[in-house]
C-alpha cells in the first residue's frame, strides 16, 4: 500500500510558518541550517536532508561542516563553540525518549544565546522536528524540493 | 494502630525559560498549527494520542494537562493508565484506537528508524486518507508541545481542565 501525500493545507500553512518565524527570531541561517540537517539526520529524513543539504550550501556552510556534521562532537576545529552548544541542545530536544534535556546541555546553550535566541532555537529545532515527522510518516520521498 | 505521617513532597522546581514570551511569534504559529491539525479528529482520540506521546517524551506538564482535558472530556481513568501499556491492554480500547496508538508511538520515536510498514498500512485500514494525514500532524503536534514542554522544564500541576481551549 502506497503512502499518503496528503497534508491538509492549512497545516502545512502552519508548519511554515513556524520554521519561518523560528528561523527569522535566530537570526543566523548557516547555524539554523546544521541545527536543522543535524536533526533530519538522527530522525533520518531523507526527503529533510536532502532539501536542507542544498539550502546549506546555498547558505555557504562549508563542505567540511557537512561532511562532519554527524560526528561533529568528534570534529576538533570544524565547529566553533556557539555550533557546539547549538548542536548539543538540537540532540537533546529531538532525542526526548530516551530522557530529558540534561542541565549541562542546556548551561552551555544558556552561554552561547539569550534567551530570546534560546527560545527561538528550540522553536526551530521543534519545527524540523515537525517536519521530520510529516515527512518519515508519509514516507515522501527526497528530491521533491524546489527552491 | 498505626500512625499516618505526612511526609512532604519534593520542592517544586522553577521552569528554565518562558519560550513563549521570548518567542511570542513561534508560539502564536504553534496555537495555529494545533488548531489546524485537530481538524476532523475525535476529540476522545486525540487526548489518547497526546497522552501517549507525551508519556514516551516524558513531558510532565503536557501529561498533567492532556489527563485533565481527557477527564473532563469524559474519558475513563482505566483508559488513560492503561495507556503506559496500550500493546497489552488493547481491549480498552477500539481497533481503531489502537491503530492510532501504534502509529503514535512510530511517529513519535522517529530515532529507532522509520515508521514501519505494517504500522502505517493498519493504521491507513482505519482511517480514510485526509484522516489519517490529520492524525500524523496530531501526533507532530503534541510532539513539538512537548519539546517546548521538556526543554523549558514547564511545571506541571497547575492546569486545569479546559483553560487552553
Amino acid at each position: 500500500m502506497s503512502r499518503t501525500e496528503v497534508l491538509d493545507r492549512e497545516v502545512g500553512r502552519a508548519l511554515s510558518a513556524l520554521s519561518a518565524a523560528a528561523k527569522r527570531g535566530l537570526g543566523d541561517p548557516a547555524l539554523a541550517e546544521l541545527v536543522v540537517i543535524r536533526a533530519s539526520q538522527l530522525n533520518h529524513c531523507a526527503f529533510c536532508l536532502d532539501m536542507h543539504l542544498g539550502i546549506a550550501r546555498e547558505h555557504g556552510v562549508s563542505e567540511k561542516q557537512l561532511d562532519l556534521l554527524a560526528a561533529w562532537e568528534e570534529a576538533e576545529g570544524v565547529f566553533d563553540e556557539r555550533e557546539r552548544a547549538a548542536l548539543a541542545l538540537t540532540e537533546a530536544v529531538t532525542v526526548l525518549t530516551e530522557g530529558f534535556v540534561p542541565d549541562d546541555v542546556w548551561a552551555t546553550a544558556a552561554e552561547q544565546f539569550d534567551d530570546g535566541q534560546l527560545a527561538h532555537l528550540i522553536g526551530l529545532v521543534v519545527a524540523i522536528n515537525n517536519w521530520n515527522r510529516v515527512m518519515v510518516g508519509r514516507r515522501i520521498p527526497p528530491g521533491g524540493y524546489r527552491p | 494502630m498505626t500512625t499516618e505521617e505526612t511526609v512532604p513532597y519534593a520542592p517544586e522546581h522553577a521552569p528554565r525559560l518562558s519560550w513563549a514570551q521570548h518567542a511570542p511569534e513561534v508560539y502564536k504559529a504553534m496555537l495555529r498549527l494545533d488548531t489546524a491539525a485537530r481538524r476532523g479528529l475525535d476529540p476522545r482520540l486525540l487526548e489518547l494520542v497526546k497522552i501517549r506521546a507525551s508519556q514516551l517524551n516524558h513531558c510532565a506538564f503536557c501529561l498533567d494537562m492532556h489527563s485533565k482535558d481527557a477527564l473532563a472530556a469524559g474519558e475513563s481513568v482505566e483508559r488513560i493508565i492503561q495507556l503506559g501499556a496500550w500493546e497489552e491492554s488493547r481491549h480498552f480500547y477500539t481497533e481503531k484506537e489502537a491503530a492510532a496508538l501504534e502509529l503514535t508511538d512510530a511517529v513519535t520515536v522517529l530515532t529507532d528508524g522509520f515508521v514501519p510498514d505494517e504500522v502505517y498500512d493498519h493504521a491507513a485500514k482505519h482511517f480514510e486518507e485526509a484522516e489519517l494525514a490529520q492524525l500524523i500532524a496530531a501526533i507532530t503536534v503534541i510532539n513539538a508541545w512537548n519539546r517546548f514542554g521538556v526543554s523549558c522544564r514547564m511545571v506541571a500541576g497547575h492546569y486545569e481542565a479546559g483553560q487552553h481551549q
